[in-house]
């Protein structure tokens, strides 16, 4: 059990050894994309936009911005990064003839994406809070956690898909007709009562949604403690069980 | 014993990969599998550290199994693997250190295994050089080298010098040939008859999935054709067919290159030229390649 999480953790490092071999250009997104996205819609549609559950729209962006990040670092590093991995570079083929089996390429792989979701949730939650927008920021470091228990089903469901599709396109599919849509429900850019039931109801399934309420409450310093309480349990869950059905089916990938 | 396999049987679908083989490779052995492209091999090496399942039979790999023991079996093994699957974007160092943590190295001692062994590849002037910019043979000789980070007792060696220019290729042999002085048991894939005539002790030809036969190079030229080959001009034909219906102590089959002709005895073929007036481009003592073709050549002329 200790041999096989220090693996895992091994393979966390390979990643960022490679990872850090092109910092600027794999940062990119993540920074530029809720950096975009605050300047035209906070301060371009924030001018008309004034009210949001009582405070600027800015504000209100946020919390939601901040816990995005770590779901598209978490997604696109288990599609495309770890489909590339194992189709294209056949690094997999390499390692699994080391002690490592698939049980540490998929937790290492996932400690990996978790991590990343945390440092970077953190990294924009500081940006943001330095322009005020955080109502304490000593909730800072919390927002590391949120960013680990969101990248972790994220990326889960990124292995899912990886283990799905035929070829490399196909994610782009699973991106415009899954991660794309939910990103829009999750209750980043509006708050989600005002949609209809039904979808409501489909957007609790994807753990983005529980990761913003839990920002929010950071952001916002309103019910911290009861909000991780629920929101974080079940992030909990979707974690276990994303990630058992993404090891389940990518394993059949790499052990036939 | 290395690696005992019986009766082992690997299906995909209803495509039968490895079907029914029996074979043991000894300690201190160099073992080949020699085969067609498709024939097994690497399915059979993915058996022994667990990649690929199989589907009958038994397997055990230093005594274990590798369907619920992979990790026990792989700390005592070292695998060439057929794709050199490096990391292109690090270096020639960067790489061996994270396979050196893979394998459990303490790490103290991590960079000097990994500075002793690319020394021992003639790799030490690249160690600080992507793997992006290596020629062919200095990533195969990196594999090489990782597959020796571990120190194992048994090396597999899945196709290593496919694609290898001579005098890479001959380097290899040396190294193989001093880790199986050394002591270390090896099991080799190729498709190149040479190389498992210059390196294994025994081997098996592995055709369809099966192993169509069984001994040491030698042994196994003078049971399936002994003697000498004398290759002919295709124009030719029309009187060595006349010949080998004559004289049946002759075989004869006929590729692009040419007809070749095996007879018993050295004599035989020149014999021709004084009796027939036939001329041959060469003649040479029958090798591995001449069992190989006659074991797998009705199949591949199949495929073809």
């Amino acid at each position: 059990m200790l041999e096989s999480f220090k693996l895992c953790f091994q393979i966390t490092l390979r990643n960022w050894t490679v990872y850090k071999k092109d910092l600027i250009s794999n940062i990119s997104p993540t920074v530029a994309d809720p950096a975009l996205i605050m300047v035209s819609l906070g301060l371009g549609l924030g001018a008309y936009v004034t009210n949001v559950e009582g405070m600027s729209y800015m504000q209100y962006l946020a919390p939601g911005l901040t816990v995005a990040t770590a779901l598209f670092t978490s997604f696109f590093e288990s599609s495309y990064g770890f489909f590339v991995r194992m189709t294209y570079e056949n690094v997999f083929k390499a390692m699994l003839t080391t002690p490592i089996g698939v049980g540490e390429v998929v937790f290492g792989e996932m400690l990996w994406v978790g991590l990343k979701g945390a440092i970077m949730s953190l990294c924009v939650g500081i940006v943001l809070s330095i322009f005020g927008l955080m109502a304490n920021p000593w909730l800072i470091p919390f927002l590391a956690i949120v960013g680990f228990l969101v990248a972790l089903p994220c990326g889960a469901m990124g292995l899912l898909a990886t283990a799905l599709v035929n070829n490399i396109n196909q994610f782009q599919t699973v991106y415009s007709f899954i991660i794309a849509p939910l990103y829009f429900l999750s209750g980043i850019f509006f708050p989600i009562e005002q949609m209809p039931n039904a979808l409501r109801f489909l957007a609790e399934f994807f753990p983005l949604i529980h990761g913003v309420r839990l920002a929010q409450a950071i952001f916002w310093n309103r019910e911290v403690l009861s909000t991780f309480v629920l929101h974080g349990g079940i992030l909990v869950l979707q974690s276990l069980f994303f990630c058992a059905i993404g090891f389940w089916k990518i394993r059949k990938k790499l052990i036939t | 014993m290395m690696i005992t396999a019986k009766s082992l049987t690997k299906t995909f679908g209803n495509f039968t990969a490895v079907d029914h083989i029996d074979l043991n490779v000894h300690q201190g052995e160099c073992f080949g599998l020699l085969g067609p492209n498709g024939a097994g091999k690497s399915t059979f090496i993915s058996m022994t550290y667990g990649t690929v399942q199989r589907s009958g039979g038994e397997l055990l790999v230093f005594g274990h199994d590798p369907k619920t023991h992979s990790r026990d079996i792989k700390k005592r093994l070292g695998v060439v693997t057929q794709d050199n699957a490096l990391d292109e974007s690090l270096t020639v160092l960067e790489n061996m250190l994270i396979y050196s943590s893979f394998i459990g190295i303490p790490r103290h001692v991590r960079k000097k295994r990994v500075l002793d062994l690319l020394d021992y590849m003639n790799l030490t002037h690249k160690k600080d050089t992507k793997i992006i910019t290596l020629s062919g043979g200095m990533k195969r000789r990196l594999v090489f080298v990782r597959a020796l980070l571990g120190q194992p007792e048994l090396l597999i060696l899945d196709e290593p010098t496919t694609g290898l220019d001579p005098a890479i290729r001959h380097l290899l042999w040396g190294k193989v040939k001093e880790l199986h002085q050394q002591g270390t048991s090896i099991v080799l894939t190729t498709h190149y008859m040479h190389e498992a005539e210059v390196l294994c002790d025994r081997l098996v030809i592995m055709n369809n999935g099966r192993i169509s036969a069984e001994g040491s190079p030698r042994n196994m030229i003078h049971q399936h054709t002994p003697g000498y080959i004398g290759i002919f001009a295709l124009e030719d034909r029309e009187k060595i067919h006349n010949l080998s219906s004559q004289i049946n102590s002759f075989n004869a089959h006929e590729d692009s290159s040419g007809i070749y002709l095996r007879a018993a005895t050295l004599e035989e073929l020149t014999s021709l030229h004084s009796q027939h007036g036939l001329n041959p481009l060469q003649i040479r003592p029958s090798n591995l390649e001449d069992v190989f073709l006659k074991l797998t050549g009705q199949e591949l002329s199949d495929d073809a």
